[in-house]
């Protein structure tokens, strides 16, 4: 954690510390971190996650037919206030037999996992809480700790669903992080950099240079790839065998009610959020307009702030997730892992290779 | 909830305080009536018309209730769809307590209101689900209509928006004060009502009777019944197989063995039998096992086991066995007599009720797989034991449920409302 | 931890113990689970993620209906037929209605049968579809439900028209049924038709063809067809495993043989097959009622009601192929009343759900949802 550079150009940062610890650098670290934690982190999460729950319920809606909530608010869009106000109030029922102390701690650990990985993800040009120069591993080993809140809260419930689902969670979601890697070591590999906000500046220019397109055919893999991969690494439909309704009623959750409860489905949302900002990231030029290469619309364009276009570009791929979700049945747990094993790690291997040879040949456009 | 009940006895001594204790009920509230998550839980007819509500043409998830949660700990709605049966109150009742509080309750259909069409003669539905949780709203019907389900979510709506953490009857008062006795009012202002009506509609009736002297109130019109004709009924003969020729086998094979209620394989009793006949015979307890071995492996080629069942006769039990050939969907039934082996003293001539005796048969689940769980069923609900069945349970009652229900003699008083009582 | 023995297997576990392998552990789905379809009890003995023997513990919705069955006169059991299996609630009257006409001589005029046959056809498409939304559920893709009951929802609408009631629809009646056909039920019968089939194209597309659900359902729970027969599966389950057997074709009772239709057959017997068997009657089915419908026979619509209902002595036994299998009814009289002395029915479901355990073993835990859902028990009727 040290290696993090907190002290990167942050104007709401800046500001706070010059007025708040004018003579104090000592303590202008910790203000840093909790003010960029704050302002950049918790905030938006906040303010995501239910918005995220009401788009996901009614873009699922509207893909079945039906309209979805219609009656608290325009279009229901209270509803997931409410939800979350109900859970606040709710009794946090305390099965029997359970690990008392991992019981009640561990929902706390994916969320905090997921405010982690916020860190290094750049909204803007300089809206970015820590660019560590090694903001891919960064990522990768901050990714892994949400498995352990599941485990642990699993294991604490004493439920054989939970145990189940954790069991699933930790072969599915352990597997699925060596595609990511390979495939994060890919984009790192064509851009020449380890910094997210260096991989969002390499593919500034047209559409036409996000890596998506930039790389011949494996950009375009690569990103297909990324999406299942991703989408695995969420536990979410059509891979939610974790949770699996219909087979462990909610797996590892079983046992979680009220506010334990809502921090793993608060959880499983902001991780949904930094998939899709890495996707954009990675991908889709993150932060950067979208440009087509003729002048005055481009102008146009580029108008818009750098942030606007980073959460268009999420809510996009964030749209994806919700339509697979809703759209495919879920395979079984064994299929899961033959996927991965026998299809995409051999898949995201050859594309490093062809990476290599894109790369050491300049082939990309 | 206890969270919640401390709020006004922390905020109201404050300044403003007992406002914004009203304030956070008011919130509180709000968000509870509009995020009602209900368990997944359906038992039979009424569960479907609950899924019907949560599809596409009613959408239960206007109202944000589409979040049906399989887990009971995420659930704040249980709604209880189909009937309940004793077996199943215990499960019922296990499942609303893991429901983490504040929790509410929809009775759905006649079933889950009084046991409905289950009422009387019935030893097993628990007759009404709030003699086991509390209730919250009752939706009648069988099954009802998904628009009565949605009807009764909104009544449940209103009734959390009411529920305030203020006593409403006795102002200032907390809220376990004993209310008062609403009733005794309600009923004066009901028979003052009452009072007023009759009088009013006597005037009336003097009125017109003085006003119309001859007038003979209409009779109602009858719908006309249709006239529908008798029809006999013809009897389909069996397409693929011949009841005479099957009759004949056995005869051949087994010839002491008699036809049930006919006596001897006769080809003029045959002729007799109508074109849907299913060959009948008798066959001892003893022999049944040769017969049935017979059956499946000789020529008839009976391997499809289709029914297994038993008749209580009052003096004897009589299991029934219907064997089919899969492929020409020939049929043989078999009657077997048991008998009803009595303790000393006992005979079914007694009368008595709950009497208890033991009857025994061979198993056929060695020849047929498939009459496995239909002894079982017997054995359940008339009490035969089948020698040679692996797993020679109860299958749907509790294992110290007592008597046979199937049997003649089985009263329980308290368990089963007779009809005319 | 030493190796359990037989003694202490749970009740019903009959595999013996292994040697060596200790780590086998007990699974209970159900009575409240979202898969076991109602109120059913499974007890699953696994080994990892592995089954290894599968015990379903039954009477989580036993009604005690045979025994009230006993104490009402026929007519008065025709609406129970409705509450054993409530998805195929008019054919189950139509069997308890066959032995009633058997046991008190009654015929059905012909308008009368054409109407049972058109009830018992949409009440075939309208149970498959249920059929084909859980299962798609149980495999995961929730959406699938959705889109089964909108086509249901059309069928629903018909049973509303016809008998008042979408489910519980109390219709038939011992020498016919209880009303006419209302007012331009032909021509929304035939709307209806053309929304399920434009529905069932859209769904080979939508879930039939979809690689996932194809690698959860082929090679998955497979039933020998000797071992279907010996077991007494009916229905689709006995035909996935490919044995052509359908009753409205080895006994055809009402109209059945006047109409020109196939029995799909499967070849495998594994979920797959039942599902493909099921998703091809509902195109038979419509096409019964397609021909149904160009020829609507005049005249009354039930035979001269009975003024008694007191039965002879003797045994009768009607039979009907439902949406799931053969149902039976066995009635017994002993004469000198109108209350049979015995209703015994024998309900499909009962008979398909003891395959579930062989189906089951070495499978995993999430093929037993699969396996469960192709099986489409109803546990009403299992339990009655």
């Amino acid at each position: 954690m040290n290696a993090l550079d907190l002290s990167v150009n942050h104007p709401v940062g800046d500001f706070v510390r010059e007025v708040l610890f004018p003579n104090c650098p000592d303590l202008a670290w910790a203000a840093n971190g909790l003010i960029a934690a704050v302002a950049l982190v918790l905030f938006p999460v906040f303010l995501s996650a239910p918005f995220l729950i009401w788009m996901e319920r009614k873009v699922c809606a509207h893909m079945q037919a039906r309209l979805g909530p219609m009656r608290h608010g325009p279009h229901g869009a209270f509803q997931t206030i409410a939800d979350v106000m109900k859970l606040l109030f709710k009794e946090i029922a305390l099965p029997g037999k359970i690990d008392r102390l991992p019981y009640l701690l561990a929902p706390a650990i994916p969320l905090t996992a997921s405010f982690l990985s916020l860190a290094v993800i750049p909204w803007d040009h300089d809206l970015q809480v820590a660019d560590p120069e090694q903001g891919i591993l960064y990522l990768l080993a901050v990714g892994a700790l949400g498995i352990l809140g599941i485990l642990v809260g699993a294991w604490a419930s004493n439920s054989k669903f939970a145990l189940l689902g954790a069991m699933r969670a930790g072969a599915q979601m352990l597997s699925y992080e060596v595609s990511l890697g390979i495939l994060m070591l890919l984009v790192a590999l064509l851009s020449g950099e380890s910094s997210l906000r260096e991989i969002v500046l390499s593919q500034q220019g047209t559409a036409l240079d996000w890596w998506i397109f930039k790389a011949p055919v494996v950009g375009f893999l690569a990103f297909v790839l990324y999406l299942v991969s991703s989408t695995a690494e969420l536990n979410r439909g059509p891979f939610d065998l974790v949770e699996a309704e219909q087979e462990l009623t909610a797996g590892y959750q079983t046992e979680y009610s009220g506010m334990g409860f809502a921090m793993f489905y608060l959880a499983e949302y902001v991780n949904m959020v930094i998939q899709a900002a890495l996707v954009s990231t990675f991908f889709l030029g993150g932060f950067l307009p979208l440009q087509i290469g003729i002048a005055p619309v481009d102008g146009i364009l580029a108008a818009a702030p750098g942030i606007v276009w980073m959460v268009a570009k999420i809510l996009l791929v964030v749209f994806v997730y919700m339509w697979f979700r809703w759209s495919f049945p879920r395979p079984r747990i064994d299929q899961l892992l033959a996927l991965e094993w026998k299809t995409l790690v051999p898949a995201n291997l050859v594309l490093f290779a062809l990476g290599v040879l894109l790369v050491s040949q300049g082939w990309i456009l | 909830m206890g969270l919640m009940e401390n709020v006004p006895k922390v905020l109201d001594p404050l300044p403003g305080g007992s406002r914004l204790a009203d304030a956070v009920d008011y919130v509180v509230n709000w968000a509870r009536s509009r995020s009602i998550w209900p368990l997944t839980f359906g038992t039979s007819c009424c569960a479907i018309e609950m899924m019907a509500a949560s599809m596409a043409r009613y959408d239960i998830s206007r109202f944000g209730s589409e979040v049906f949660r399989a887990s009971p700990r995420q659930a704040d709605l249980f709604i209880v769809a189909g009937t309940i049966v004793e077996k199943m109150a215990e499960p019922l009742v296990r499942l609303y307590e893991q429901m983490p509080g504040p929790k509410w309750v929809i009775a759905m259909g006649s079933c889950t209101i009084s046991g409905g069409p289950f009422y009387y003669d019935n030893y097993s539905v628990v007759k009404g689900v709030d003699r086991l949780i509390p209730v919250d709203v009752f939706v009648p019907g069988c099954p009802p209509r998904p628009e009565a389900l949605l009807n009764g979510l909104v009544l449940l709506q209103e009734k959390i928006r009411k529920e305030t953490l203020r006593n409403p009857r006795r102002p200032g008062e907390p809220l376990s004060a004993p209310a008062e006795d609403r009733w005794a009012r309600a009923k004066e202002a009901w028979e003052e009502l009452e009072r007023i009506k009759d009088e009013q509609m006597a005037e009336a009736r003097a009125k017109f009777a003085a006003e119309h002297p001859d007038y003979k109130p209409p009779k109602p019109p009858r719908a006309e019944k249709p006239a529908f004709p008798e029809v006999a009924r013809e009897p389909a003969p069996h397409a693929g197989w011949n009841a005479r020729a099957v009759a004949d086998a056995v005869h051949a094979r087994f010839p002491e063995l008699k036809l049930f209620r006919l006596g001897d394989v006769a080809p003029e009793v045959l002729e007799a039998r109508p074109a849907d006949w299913i060959p009948s015979f008798e066959v001892p307890s003893g022999k049944l096992l040769e017969v049935a071995r017979w059956l499946k492996d000789g020529e008839l080629k009976m391997d499809f086991p289709l029914l297994l069942t038993s008749v209580d006769r009052l003096d004897r039990f009589e299991l029934v066995a219907q064997l089919m050939n899969s492929s020409t969907s020939a049929r043989v039934e078999l009657r077997v007599p048991v008998e009803k082996i009595f303790p000393e003293g006992g005979s079914y001539a007694a009368g008595e009720k709950n009497q208890k005796y033991g009857a025994t048969a061979p198993s056929l689940v060695p020849v047929w797989p498939g009459m496995g769980w239909h002894e079982r069923e017997i054995y359940d609900l008339m009490g035969i034991r089948f020698e040679g069945n692996p797993d020679m349970r109860r299958i749907f009652l509790e294992e110290d449920f007592p008597g046979h229900p199937l049997r003649k003699d089985f009263d329980m008083p308290g368990r089963a409302i007779p009809r005319h009582a | 931890m030493t190796a359990r023995t037989r003694q202490t297997l749970p009740p019903g576990f009959l595999l013996p113990v292994r040697d060596g392998e200790t780590d086998e552990f007990y699974l209970n789905l159900g009575p409240q689970h979202p898969s076991t379809h109602g109120a059913l009890r499974v007890v699953v003995r696994l080994d990892g993620e592995t089954i290894r023997e599968v015990v379903p513990r039954l009477g989580y919705i036993h009604r005690g209906i045979e025994y009230q069955a006993e104490r009402d006169n026929v007519l008065q059991f025709v609406h129970f037929a409705d509450r054993f299996d409530y998805l195929t609630a008019l054919q189950n009257e139509h069997a308890v209605c066959l032995a009633a006409e058997k046991a008190l001589g009654i015929g059905v005029p012909e308008r009368g049968e054409w109407i049972r046959v058109v009830a018992d056809e949409l009440t075939r498409i309208s149970s498959h579809l249920i059929f084909l939304g859980s299962f798609g559920t149980d495999l995961g893709g929730t959406t699938t439900f959705l889109y089964a009951f909108k086509m249901r929802e059309a069928v629903t609408q018909l049973f509303d028209e016809l008998c008042g009631a979408r489910l519980t629809t109390n219709f038939l009646r011992p020498g016919g049924c209880a009303r006419d056909l209302p007012e331009g039920f032909v021509q929304k019968t035939r709307a209806a038709l053309e929304t399920v089939k434009r529905g069932m194209d859209e769904w080979d597309v939508f879930l039939s063809g979809n690689v996932i659900f194809q690698e959860r359902t082929r090679g998955v729970g497979i039933l020998p067809a000797d071992r279907a027969v010996a077991l007494g599966c009916s229905g689709p389950v006995l035909r996935g495993s490919g044995v052509e057997f359908d009753l409205r074709k080895k006994e055809p009772y009402s109209l059945y043989s006047k109409f020109d239709f196939d029995v799909p057959v499967g070849s495998v017997g594994d979920c797959w097959d039942r599902y493909a068997v099921r998703v091809e009657e509902i195109r038979q089915s419509a096409r019964i009622l397609e021909q149904a419908l160009d020829d609507v026979p005049e005249g009354p619509w039930r035979s001269k009601e009975k003024v008694s209902w007191r039965l002879d002595e003797g045994s009768w036994w009607s039979e009907v192929e439902t949406a799931k299998g053969i149902l039976g009814v066995q009635l017994e009289s002993q004469g000198k009343s109108d209350k049979p002395w015995r209703i015994k029915v024998r309900s499909p479901s009962f008979s398909n759900l003891m395959a579930l355990d062989e189906m089951c073993r070495g499978q995993k835990v999430a093929d037993l949802v699969a396996i469960l859902g192709s099986i489409d028990p109803v546990i009403p009727e299992v339990d009655r």
